[in-house]
């Protein structure tokens, strides 16, 4: 009896179910899309955060940037030591190798023109093809890291022999264009480049020119080496644990020890890198890495907050609209009273009656809130967002609750109602 | 006649609202949220550029001023006239710096002598063990040095070198605090300017100044261009890595943030739309009733109408406070930092109220009076 009472209800207030089902339906809608959203906009910011380059940079131990700075540099016993080209997969390896989005590694070269002045030359990696021991495989290099860069001509690739990439000021020092040649003296051998590109990095590196690594090897006679490796991480904002980390990992607990190896810190990455690369040390670009951290934890407040805001919204359209349809149907309830129902089976009734209508709208709102997160990400992040099946249950409980609560004034209205008054068309 | 049958319309509406009170209440709360929501994210979107922007500072410079090519250093007035071409509200910080290279235990080492304060603004991403210098005598050392010569916070040392003048000196210094950046400030010695002008000689004399100024990548590059035409002995230089990238990722901040408004918008006034639908559509007993006494249909809009435009416009003046508010409390918790006022945004959220508002009615409304109202009247 109970069962066809609902049926018979639902269907016989078809439009009206309809309308409470279809605003059910946008306030899931809202809600699934912005908790899904909001769930991965960190991820995508940090994403987008890293065309401000490298954050680890990984050099060989005892070496130092003394060559940046005083020009102190080969030959003077401080920089002449490598890391081994055939370990850099290995950074793909370590626990957070899903974390790493690219990495290249320089192998500065001497080299001088024909007049005898030295220059900048260093050898990278561009677009790199590398097979994993893992059986993946990854392309990465320059190209993807230095996405900043203003680029005349054409990137190089890596299989380029007689080609090299100029800085603007190198360019201008030396009087290059695109299409150009020069003669680059090495280890007593003379090399001739054509000019494939001149990029503006608008920084010191805009003093240099690039060739593919295996070039430089060649021309310095330094076979399968490299002096260091520029690494692209995506990392967690850093907090007191990871301080005390970054000074001494030895100085935590054993339990504190693996929280810390287990989180994304930028400093539990670097330690991870020096694992896998033979006598490498790993430091921190603070200014990117504590920078990302910092903007990130912005965001992400930035679009909680305002989901907040737009569940809030969404739960007061479904409780008023659940309020008001409710309250119109008086006379029927009165009916019901009039025949003898019980407060609780009426109760009863029309919680179940809602419920139904209700479950049914939030889970074509479900799909709808799919598809808005989907049109978010692609038109924002130019990529898909990660749907979570943990917002399911979450955003179920939310419609229910609301729901719930939207009824209980409704309810309480219907039950303090007099048949007799009703009835007679008050 | 005309004034008396306005005096009655506007009679009817007032009383209809304030007779049917909790309904009413209903309705307005719905509007009211719809433009809380409204004005406050449209709030938010105008001004996160504005403060994302100053987040995006944390990366330290994005301008940095040199002494033109002709020459090895430049003064301090000329920076001074170079910076006031910069808003002032915008400036987050300009450190002038003086570079020599010194030694400690005859081994060399760069030391640089920079107005500290502002070190600590333009570069917030310094992490200092230890704390900056604040008296005269101390000195802030980076990361490496302090591994070569083992020196801790509190441990004293000297410097020798030549003057400006070519005169050799030697003072001594106390470690205030040791800095690790994971770049090439890592091998230098940080004193104040003071100090380093004791130290070395030369007054006023600059080598570099960074500046970090919260403005868009274009406006940087056309401020600089003008800088470089008018100051003579300096020139400005984008840091084109922070600035582009602040361009790039700002700009999709930003559109995420739309759409995200956009969505929430629509689906809102979906909202109220079919809270208000509800709420037309229990009253046809009332409609019916009207038209048996000889209402037009137009009549009956008109006045359906006018009860929106009430609840358009209280809906919308509440929810243009309480989306302020919310926008404020947005952004004291996220950024730290209070919001202007866009007062056009209140006549714009109570218009688009009412526009809702009425535009939610108008249909169910017009299906409603174009009822027989015999049928209506005995309760079908």
């Amino acid at each position: 009896m109970f069962f066809r009472m609902v049926k018979g209800a639902l269907l016989r207030q078809k439009a009206k179910m309809a309308m409470i089902a279809f605003t059910v339906a946008l306030g899931a809608s809202l809600a699934t899309a912005m908790i899904n959203v909001m769930l991965d906009a960190g991820d995508k910011v940090n994403r987008e955060l890293k065309t401000y380059g490298a954050n680890i940079n990984v050099i060989p131990k005892g070496a130092s940037l003394l060559n940046d700075i005083y020009g102190v540099g080969e030959g003077s016993g401080v920089s002449d030591k490598y890391l081994k080209e055939s370990e850099l997969g290995n950074i793909k390896t370590i626990f957070w190798a899903f974390n790493i989005v690219d990495f290249a590694p320089y192998l500065e070269t001497p080299a001088k023109l024909k007049n005898g002045s030295a220059i900048n030359l260093a050898g990278t990696w561009f677009s790199h093809h590398l097979e994993l021991p893992t059986g993946e495989s990854l392309d990465t290099g320059m190209i993807s890291m230095k996405k900043w860069w203003d680029v005349q001509g054409q990137w190089l690739s890596d299989g380029d022999t007689d080609e090299l990439m100029a800085g603007t000021a190198f360019a201008r020092q030396n009087n290059l264009k695109i299409g150009d040649r020069i003669d680059i003296i090495s280890v007593n051998k003379t090399y001739s480049f054509k000019v494939k590109g001149i990029f503006n990095s608008g920084s010191q590196e805009d003093l240099r020119a690039y060739v593919p690594l295996a070039k430089a090897q060649e021309m310095s006679g330094r076979n399968g080496l490299v002096s260091r490796v520029e690494v692209s991480a995506l990392t967690t904002p850093d907090n007191e644990l990871s301080r005390r980390a970054a000074q001494n990992p030895n100085s935590l607990s054993i339990k504190e020890w693996e929280t810390w190896y287990c989180t994304a810190y930028v400093s539990a990455i670097c330690y991870q890198i020096d694992e896998v690369m033979t006598d490498s040390v790993s430091k921190p670009i603070r200014q990117v890495a504590q920078s990302e951290g910092a903007i990130l934890e912005k965001t992400e407040l930035l679009m909680l907050l305002i989901t907040i805001l737009s569940l809030a919204g969404a739960a007061l359209g479904i409780s008023n609209l659940v309020t008001a349809s409710v309250m119109e149907r008086s006379s029927e309830i009165g009916l019901l009273k009039a025949m003898g129902a019980y407060d609780i089976h009426i109760s009863l009734l029309v919680l179940t009656e809602i419920a139904i209508t209700g479950m049914i709208g939030a889970a074509a709102g479900y799909f709808a809130g799919i598809g808005f997160a989907q049109i978010i990400g692609r038109s924002v992040f130019d990529s898909a967002i990660n749907i979570k099946p943990a917002v399911i249950p979450l955003v179920a409980f939310l419609v229910f609750v609301v729901i719930i609560a939207g009824s209980i004034p409704a309810i309480r209205f219907l039950l303090a109602l007099k048949p007799a008054e009703v009835l007679h068309g008050r | 006649m005309k004034m008396k049958r306005y005096a009655f319309y506007l009679k009817m509406v007032t009383s209809s609202l304030i007779r049917r009170r909790s309904r009413m209440f209903v309705a307005l709360l719905a509007v009211a949220v719809g433009a809380t929501i409204l004005s406050g994210l449209i709030t938010i979107y105008y001004d996160i550029p504005r403060q994302m922007g100053k987040e995006f500072r944390s990366y330290g410079a994005n301008l940095i001023f040199i002494p033109s090519e002709d020459k090895s250093y430049m003064d301090a007035d000329s920076l001074k006239k170079a910076v006031s071409y910069l808003s002032p509200d915008d400036i987050v910080g300009v450190t002038p710096y003086r570079y020599k290279t010194v030694k400690i235990n005859e081994q060399p080492f760069m030391a640089a002598g920079a107005d500290l304060a502002q070190a600590a603004k333009t570069s917030p991403f310094w992490y200092v063990s230890g704390r900056w210098p604040q008296k005269e005598g101390e000195a802030l050392i980076g990361q490496e040095v302090a591994d070569i010569i083992r020196l801790n916070a509190g441990s004293q040392f000297f410097i020798t070198g030549m003057t400006a003048n070519n005169k050799p000196f030697k003072r001594g210094f106390t470690v205030s605090g040791i800095v690790q950046t994971g770049g090439s400030e890592e091998a230098f010695i940080f004193m104040s300017l003071a100090d380093f002008e004791n130290m070395a000689g030369g007054d006023n004399a600059i080598d570099i100044a960074e500046c970090s100024v919260s403005v868009s990548a274009a406006e940087l590059d056309r401020v600089s261009k003008i800088i470089n035409e008018n100051v003579e002995g300096v020139t400005a230089r984008p840091v084109k890595r922070i600035s582009e990238s602040e361009g790039t990722v700002l700009k999709k901040l930003q559109s995420l943030v739309y759409l995200v408004t956009v969505v929430i918008l629509l689906l809102t006034m979906i909202c109220v739309a079919t809270t208000m639908m509800a709420a037309v559509a229990e009253r046809r007993r009332e409609i019916g009733l009207k038209k048996a006494l000889g209402a037009t249909n137009a009549a009956i809009v008109a006045e359906f109408i006018g009860e929106d435009v009430f609840l358009g416009i209280f809906g919308g003046l509440l929810g243009a406070a309480f989306g302020f508010v919310f926008a404020q409390a947005v952004s004291i918790n996220v950024f730290a930092r209070s919001i202007t006022f866009q007062p056009l945004l209140a006549p714009i959220t109570v218009f688009a109220s009412i526009i809702i508002t009425a535009a939610a009615c108008f249909i169910p409304v017009r299906r409603a009076a174009e009822i027989d109202p015999a049928i209506v009247l005995r309760g079908e």
